[in-house]
């Protein structure tokens, strides 16, 4: 039942999609259509796509809903979305400004100005009323606004102001440059239903949500599932959506939903990676491992007194690291499903570095760092130095089934050189508090990225989510001058040179990264898995169901 | 009797307010707030939005303060919005309450109408084979903890035999009646296991003991048939603490099954209750948890008023 969702508030500037698609934005629909390729194989029309989902969600409103915005992305379009390439596309924007195509420009007073062309012709589902300029400007007052409860709404502060230079135009003035302006607005709200209204508790849009995508708000029933149906208008050609009709069941019990796939009661659903040996070999489904933006992470904390001594060395830290086997971690229990983690950007981000320092197993190496600086093995087999004992805390959420697995494994390889592991488990909401609060001693759990790979918010000094105190100013104004660079290539020197010190420095140890196992009926044709918070509903348009 | 019954249901005012007052201090006591989960699924967050969401919730109110609101607000008839979906409580309750109710009551009376012969025939026969096979599968639903037993009949009825849904209570675009029986079987029988196992215990040992009591040999030595003896004279009187025992389950037909209602993804109260607990939606709790205790405490009369109604010997004043 794993529904994080992260998104990068803190993050900025021109990422992925100029990197990918510095070839001329197209104008047409968007880059993605590249359902014309499988037309040869022949989309068909018709049919019902059942889904089984996790825990119900809150509410259908993109912005408020706590959950991963799956359902929402089926009805709602938003100027971008990001996908299976880990690229910003434009959705409802005829294409996003850059430098390079004219859109990106500095005013005299320093300020950037970005334009957004817009599709023109769009409809909301009423019919009545058309996607224009003000729909956009409408949805940034919004978010920035008191109250919002967007999750992510500092990242859209640096927008001073939105201007509707024309029905099919929305400029957008920036105070600073921010690499994510692209990765903003996924949804767009729809004004002409919500102006003055209290959207964070209107409930007429938050359970029946309207928007101009490919499928239509049809029902809710609590507890069970929502449904969507074909919109026979929608704007990219009414031969899209192929699909007539999306069911999203919710079965909030992982093994039940493993049991509702072998019996054919859904044809799509979420796994775990321990499950993935129960699904790779049914014969009506496919099986896709998902490579998340999203890795699991060793942190120690130096916000205790007793935790800046210990791990204040960095020696300890590397020693630590050392004694952490990646490899039997990834293929004992995690059954080879998923990749050893170097660093903190995906292989598969154009930002990925793979020259930072790696951390390898190595007990023999560890344990004379540890002799070095002075934790020597005492009476007990623990090692000491002064009036400490080596004897760490692992903060770990009971929801958290293959953390308790592979913390067995660290245990054992820790105790072996000395190091003592006590796992302190505590129930998910508990964890949080505590692993928020800085009072933990270590712990491993997860990051998710957007399709942006700005950490800053993670490891910068004072960045919101740095939970572990660890702080370098150097690291920072790379991170920093990332987050401001609107040029891809300057932008990926800086982004290499903070992984690099964030390795060298032993802050936090990448294990691995996150994989999200998708079982798909064999039957569906065009499906685009994406590893991104916007989740793999991106071009859910061009689905189909073969009969 | 009347004076007594008002007497009850005048206690229950302070009893009831006492609870609340227990459980909103316990809920609140609880680490982490409602917060957390918005930090625990949003792990980038912007802090001015907590805070934005805290006052909204009124949670940056000292808990007294909190509990006096809350309290107000139920006794004009309000239980709040739930901090999750925005809800009204009463609302998102009263949609699940059918759900649980359907649920519950067939699992309910197919218990009792298996449970009530088994024991009855099992203290009849004491020692027999029967008894001995009762006793132990008695003792087998018992143990069997509930999430185990529920997927292995998944397995074996749904996924080998295809025979029943996994989970659900319709299929949809059908939720015909046969469908929505044949969503029901599973979790109802589940749940019945254990008040068959339980109840047919009670059954058995108390029938056990009047069995042996003076007034059966009476009967059946002024010559009544022993069919006549068990039935009008034994399992009558058997029955007294039985009933009381099963009235007292009666509660929980409402406040649901926790773990069932998770496995099988049927909609009822348990399930709300469990995602009301993890995301710390202090009002769905305090909704979900003062249903259940005011049923509890209102079924414990009802228990007592049957009792003195089967029990002529008990007279209330």
């Amino acid at each position: 039942m794993v529904t994080a969702r992260l998104k990068l508030p803190v993050a900025l500037l021109v990422i992925a999609t100029l990197a990918g698609c510095a070839a001329p934005p197209s104008t047409g629909p968007s880059p993605t259509t590249a359902a014309s390729a499988s037309a040869a194989a022949g989309p068909q029309k018709g049919g019902t796509l059942r889904i089984g989902y996790g825990a119900e969600v809150d509410n259908l409103n993109a912005f408020t809903s706590q959950f991963l915005t799956d359902i929402e992305l089926t009805m709602v379009e938003g100027l971008i979305v990001s996908n299976d390439k880990n690229e910003y596309i434009p959705v409802l924007a005829k294409q996003v400004p850059t430098v390079a195509n004219g859109l990106v420009k500095t005013r005299a007073d320093g300020k950037l100005e970005l334009t957004w062309p817009l599709q023109q012709g769009v409809m909301w589902h009423d019919q009545v009323h058309e996607f224009t300029a003000d729909d956009v400007c409408f949805t940034w007052k919004y978010v920035v606004s008191v109250g919002s409860e967007v999750y992510n709404r500092n990242s859209y502060l640096p927008i001073s102001d939105c201007r509707v230079q024309d029905k099919y135009t929305a400029v957008m003035v920036w105070d600073k440059p921010s690499a994510i302006y692209n990765g903003l607005f996924e949804a767009i709200l729809p004004k002409y239903m919500l102006d003055g209204k209290d959207i964070v508790k209107y409930d007429p849009y938050n359970r029946s949500p309207v928007g101009t995508g490919p499928y239509i708000f049809s029902e809710w029933k609590s507890g069970e599932y929502v449904r969507v149906k074909r919109n026979p208008n929608y704007w990219r050609g009414t031969q899209y959506p192929y699909a007539d009709e999306i069911v999203f069941r919710f079965i909030p019990d992982i093994n039940t939903r493993l049991n509702a796939v072998k019996a054919g009661e859904v044809d799509f659903a979420q796994m775990t990676p321990t499950q993935v040996k129960d699904v790779k070999d049914l014969p009506n489904f496919n099986l896709t491992l998902v490579q998340q933006n999203s890795w699991q992470h060793f942190d120690m904390s130096i916000k205790t007194e007793r935790g800046a001594r210990i791990f204040g060395d960095k020696n300890v830290r590397q020693a630590l690291f050392m004694l952490i086997d990646k490899k039997t971690i990834v293929e004992g229990v995690l059954e080879g499903t998923v990749q050893v983690a170097d660093t903190v950007a995906p292989t598969t981000s154009p930002y990925y570095n793979p020259n930072v320092k790696k951390y390898p197993y190595d007990p023999t190496a560890a344990k004379k760092l540890l002799d070095d600086a002075g934790w020597k093995v005492g009476s007990t087999g623990i090692r000491e130095k002064g009036t400490d004992k080596l004897q760490l805390t692992a903060l770990l959420s009971s929801a958290d089934a293959i953390g308790k697995l592979y913390w067995q494994v660290i245990q054992q390889n820790m105790k072996a050189a000395g190091v003592d592991i006590v796992i302190d488990t505590k129930e998910a909401a508990a964890r949080t508090t505590v692993w928020r609060s800085g009072q933990w001693e270590i712990q491993i759990s997860r990051w998710v990225l957007p399709a942006d790979p700005s950490v800053t918010g993670l490891y910068s000094c004072k960045g919101s989510n740095n939970m572990t105190g660890f702080c370098d100013p150097v690291m920072d104004e790379q991170m920093i001058k990332s987050d401001e660079e609107l040029d891809p290539a300057k932008r990926k020197a800086f982004l290499f040179k903070a992984q690099e010190l964030l390795a060298e420095n032993a802050f936090s140890l990448p294990v691995y990264y996150n994989v999200n196992p998708i079982v798909t009926t064999k039957k569906l044709g065009n499906f685009k898995a994406s590893g991104t918070n916007l989740g793999s509903f991106w071009n859910v348009y061009e689905w189909y169901l073969n009969k | 009797m009347s004076r007594y019954v008002r007497r009850r249901l005048i206690q229950m005012v302070p009893l009831l307010f006492g609870i609340s007052v227990l459980i909103f201090v316990l809920i609140q006591a609880a680490p982490g707030g409602p917060e957390a989960i918005f930090l625990e699924n949003r792990l980038f967050i912007d802090p001015q939005v907590i805070e934005a969401f805290r006052q909204r919730l009124g949670l940056d109110q000292p808990v007294p303060v909190q509990y006096v609101r809350w309290l107000t607000a139920v006794l004009s008839g309000d239980f709040g919005i739930s901090f999750t979906t925005g809800r009204p409580v009463g609302q998102m309750i009263l949609e699940r309450l059918p759900a649980t109710l359907e649920l519950m009551s067939v699992s309910f009376v197919f218990a009792a109408v298996i449970a009530l012969p088994l024991g009855a025939y099992s203290a009849v026969k004491q020692y027999s084979l029967f008894d001995f096979a009762a006793t132990t599968t008695s003792f087998l639903g018992i143990a069997m903890p509930v999430f185990w037993f529920a997927l292995i009949l998944q397995l074996f009825f749904s996924v080998q035999l295809g025979w029943l849904p996994t989970s659900g209570r319709d299929t949809i675009g059908d939720g015909s009646f046969p469908d929505q029986v044949r969503h029901l079987i599973l979790p109802a029988f589940v749940l019945s296991i254990r008040h068959i196992a339980g109840w047919s215990r009670y059954m058995r040992s108390s029938l056990l003991d009047v069995i042996r009591a003076d007034f059966i040999r009476t009967a059946r030595a002024k010559g009544l048939r022993e069919q006549m003896v068990l039935v009008q004279h034994a399992v009558k009187n058997a029955l007294i603490p039985v009933v009381s025992i099963m009235a007292l389950d009666l509660a929980g037909l409402f406040s649901g099954a926790v773990i069932a209602e998770t496995i099988f993804a049927w909609p009822g109260i348990g399930r709300l209750f469990v995602q009301a607990m993890f995301s710390r939606d202090y009002p769905l709790l305090m909704g979900i948890l003062m249903m259940s205790s005011f049923l509890v405490v209102f079924f414990n009369l009802i228990a007592d008023v049957v009792y003195g109604w089967l029990d002529p010997r008990i007279s209330y004043t």
